[in-house]
């Protein structure tokens, strides 16, 4: 349940910019965030752990409805996908409303969508309930937070995102077994209700998220002088979705090396078991592999947060790092014949992929600067969807094509690689200090986000920033 | 290890012409010679034998092998075992039979060596009553290979039962690999069987069969309905049989940890709302005496959140002063 305790909050030192700065831009990095960390844990619990364990129920599926089981995981699909195009929509309302009202309506709906699926008597009946419904549920719930937590936290934002995030892993774990005997204890349906209940806990999770200011369009609204509603109301639309965003180089570039991340990222999720027993391995020991991927996973997120947040290095140098290195261990998957082999390559690969998540995020705003970060999230989202979807379905035509995994493998890899390519592409990405971010359209003192205090302060203190120097040359707290 | 199982004509068959044909089982090869005119002890298929070069251990190892074999109706089988790369090479082999266990009368037999083999076989009338597991031994060397004679079984029982809910419907499948003449459903009520007859109640079962498979449909479920439901197969020989347990729930067992959920939910988000509206006035520098409401109404709804009527009216009582 959500962690409502102060066991876990921290008061480190304020510093002098986040003290000057705006309260509507305050990064407190500390504090309260901790809390809205907690709720990033339970909330992507509560959504991917969710959906990665929906496997038992559809055996229940298949058995009851009589239908295919590539007919049932279209339930799955479905969510998924209303997830990623639906997150526009949810960065846009929560940057007219706050996220804490769109987080709680997203919990809300997850909810019911489940609690209807209860009551199906079709297989559309639950792509209706638990596709589209719940699908919408989790964008409305999971972009705001992430936003959220990436507003709280400045210094620590990449440690504070990659704890936010065990709670997938964590929870693919436990939910598991929970699941198997809810749908023993009350068959499929009574299972499904309880479940709508646990999302209604996202409800709670949102009412944590307290807004650090008021939502960036309504500001805007008050500040402008537009005297004509009409048109006032189609910039605060085309505002709250960051359509701007389409014509930045730097969103467009990374937009593209998002896609192909997410074309690569989850092909191993899929194959790696059937991998494992189609070299030979046995149910156990394919069992234990993915256990192990799943551990270095967690792992993964959180020291590459904390290694991050040292700032050694720049984010966008690490994020490079970490996707070669996964790009560099899925190609080496099939390269393992022998068990342990296969072992190290698993541990290696499920390490980097826990690595790059947090980073995959924390980064945006270093892109595109605080104020169009929601909406950026939201559009990513919405762009890296193609990459889900066209990675999958190739990545299944090649085993097919070939009856092996190893080409779907490379091809994963491959994918990963060039993306990291095109990161290398970003604006400012050959430079030690990372950029001034792009400024917002409208100049007032009070709009300066904590990235503009903190780097006019780096830009005057360093010199030759343009230099392609080592990368552990110039620690990130140099800015303090 | 693997040894051959030479299975002859069958003498229950009709007069027919000569057929030949090979059933292959896993990974035995057997064959079934169906001709009436060659007598039961000339056993001359072309038998594709499976010898095993499995070297039997000369310390007096017991080696135990079992073969599993579907008997789908009454016949005459042979049942052979083929031993090689015995130590020694012992110019004969005391070999003899036994069921379940228990020797056969006159079953014991002297096996010569032929060719670096010892071949011991018998011939074995089988109907219902003599199903059962049929073990060639050989004494000196202490080999033993066990036939395991048996109607086919039904496998992947679910060992969990199958809960439902009333009004809702359920299907219970039985599968095998051959195809048995029919298939029957019964529901066992303590010791008796009651054959479930659809023409008889067709608002409330529904029976599909398809070859080696059968669905039994329950509709209109009712708490009744929970019990052990028996699939047969029915075989010339004997049934096969299998059972399911089924469980109808009502509608409130589910809805227990449901609604328990859901006020934890509401509860959860009326102490953050509560904490939230208390702390935001201290930055306020609104007075202390709102303060102490909000810590006093935190409070009661953290000692019994079970009674919340209470709890509002109190704190109506405390706005009021």
């Amino acid at each position: 349940m959500c962690l409502v305790s102060s066991a876990i909050m921290e008061k480190p030192q304020k510093t002098q910019e986040e003290q000057q700065s705006s309260p509507q831009m305050a990064a407190p990095d500390g504090g309260w965030g901790w809390v809205v960390v907690g709720s990033l844990f339970v909330s992507s619990a509560l959504v991917f752990g969710l959906i990665r364990s929906l496997g038992v129920f559809f055996v229940e599926f298949v058995q009851y409805f009589g239908e295919s089981a590539q007919a049932v995981s279209w339930i799955t699909s479905i969510g998924l996908a209303m997830q990623q195009l639906m997150s526009p929509v949810s960065a846009a309302a929560s940057n007219v409303y706050g996220a804490r009202p769109v987080v709680m309506m997203g919990g809300f709906l997850s909810g019911l969508g489940f609690i209807l699926a209860s009551q199906a008597t079709s297989l559309l009946h639950l792509y209706l309930t638990m596709g589209l419904i719940s699908g919408l549920g989790w964008a409305l719930i999971f972009t705001p937070t992430v936003a959220s937590v990436m507003q709280y936290f400045t210094l620590r934002r990449s440690l504070a995102m990659g704890l936010g995030f065990t709670g997938v892993g964590l929870a693919s774990f436990a939910f598991s077994p929970l699941f198997q005997y809810l749908v023993e204890a009350y068959a499929w349906r009574g299972a499904l209700l309880v479940l709508g209940g646990l999302s209604f806990n996202m409800i709670a999770c949102g009412a944590l998220i307290r807004p650090l200011g008021k939502p960036k369009v309504v500001v805007k609204a008050e500040n402008s002088t537009k005297l004509n509603k009409c048109s006032s109301l189609f910039s605060r639309i085309c505002e709250g979705f960051e359509l701007a965003l389409l014509s930045h180089r730097g969103f467009l570039t990374y937009s593209v090396a998002i896609t192909l991340f997410n074309a690569g990222y989850f092909i191993p999720y899929v194959h790696l078991v059937a991998h494992s027993r189609h070299i030979g391995f046995n149910e156990y020991q394919a069992a234990f592999v993915i256990s192990v991927t799943g551990v270095a996973d967690i792992v993964g997120r959180v020291a590459s947060g904390w290694f991050s947040d040292l700032g050694r290095m720049r984010m966008q140098h690490m994020l490079v790092v970490w996707t070669g290195l996964l790009g560099l261990s899925l190609m080496l998957i099939p390269v393992a014949v022998v068990y342990s082999g296969l072992l190290v390559v698993s541990v290696v690969y499920g390490f980097c992929a826990g690595a790059m998540t947090p980073l995959a995020f924390a980064v945006v705003p270093e892109i595109v600067g605080m104020e169009r970060m929601l909406g950026a999230l939201g559009l990513l989202q919405l762009i890296e969807s193609i990459g889900g979807l066209l990675g999958a379905p190739l990545s299944g035509w090649l085993k097919d094509y070939t009856g092996m995994y190893t080409l779907s493998f490379i091809a994963a890899g491959s994918f990963l690689v060039l993306g990291m390519l095109v990161t290398m592409t970003l604006p400012y990405f050959w430079s030690c200090t990372a950029p001034p971010p792009p400024s917002p359209s409208m100049k007032k003192s009070q709009d300066e986000s904590i990235e503009d205090g903190l780097l006019k302060q780096t830009l005057s203190s360093n010199s030759v920033p343009e230099i392609l120097c080592p990368l552990d040359d110039i620690p990130y707290s140099d800015k303090e | 290890s693997e040894y051959l199982l030479l299975l002859t004509q069958a003498k229950e068959l009709p007069a027919q012409a000569r057929r030949l044909c090979k059933i292959n089982d896993g990974s035995l090869h057997a064959q079934l010679l169906e001709d009436l005119h060659l007598s039961e002890t000339t056993p001359s298929p072309q038998s594709d034998p499976v010898i095993t070069t499995r070297k039997v251990v000369s310390k007096g190892q017991n080696q135990v092998t079992i073969e599993e074999l579907a008997i789908l109706k009454p016949q005459t089988i042979e049942l052979s075992c083929y031993l090689t790369d015995i130590p020694n090479n012992p110019p004969y082999l005391t070999g003899y039979w036994t069921k379940d266990g228990k020797g056969i009368v006159n079953s014991e037999e002297t096996v010569n060596r032929t060719n670096e083999q010892y071949i011991l076989k018998k011939t074995f009338d089988i109907l219902a009553k003599d199903l059962g597991n049929y073990s060639c031994i050989f004494k000196e060397i202490q080999t033993q290979v066990t036939f395991v004679l048996d109607v086919p079984v039904i496998k992947d029982k679910r060992d969990k039962p199958i809960v439902s809910y009333t009004g809702d419907s359920v299907v219970l499948a039985c599968k095998l690999k051959q195809t048995p003449n029919t298939w029957n459903w019964y529901k066992a009520n303590n010791t008796e069987k009651g054959l479930i007859n659809v023409t008889a109640n067709p608002l409330n079962y529904k029976i599909f069969i398809h070859g080696n498979e059968t669905k039994l449909t329950v509709l209109n479920l009712t708490e009744e309905d929970s019990g052990k439901y028996i699939c047969s197969a029915e075989f010339d020989i004997k049934p096969s049989e299998s059972y399911i347990e089924l469980k109808v729930l009502s509608y409130i067992e589910p809805l227990k940890p449901f609604i328990a959920i859901v006020l934890e939910v509401i509860v959860l988000v009326t102490l953050i709302f509560l904490w939230e509206k208390c702390n935001k006035p201290q930055n306020d520098n609104i007075s202390a005496g709102e303060n102490e409401l909000c810590s006093e109404q935190i409070s009661k709804l953290t000692r019994d959140d079970s009674n919340g009527v209470e709890n509002n009216t109190a704190r109506q009582r405390k706005l009021e002063h």
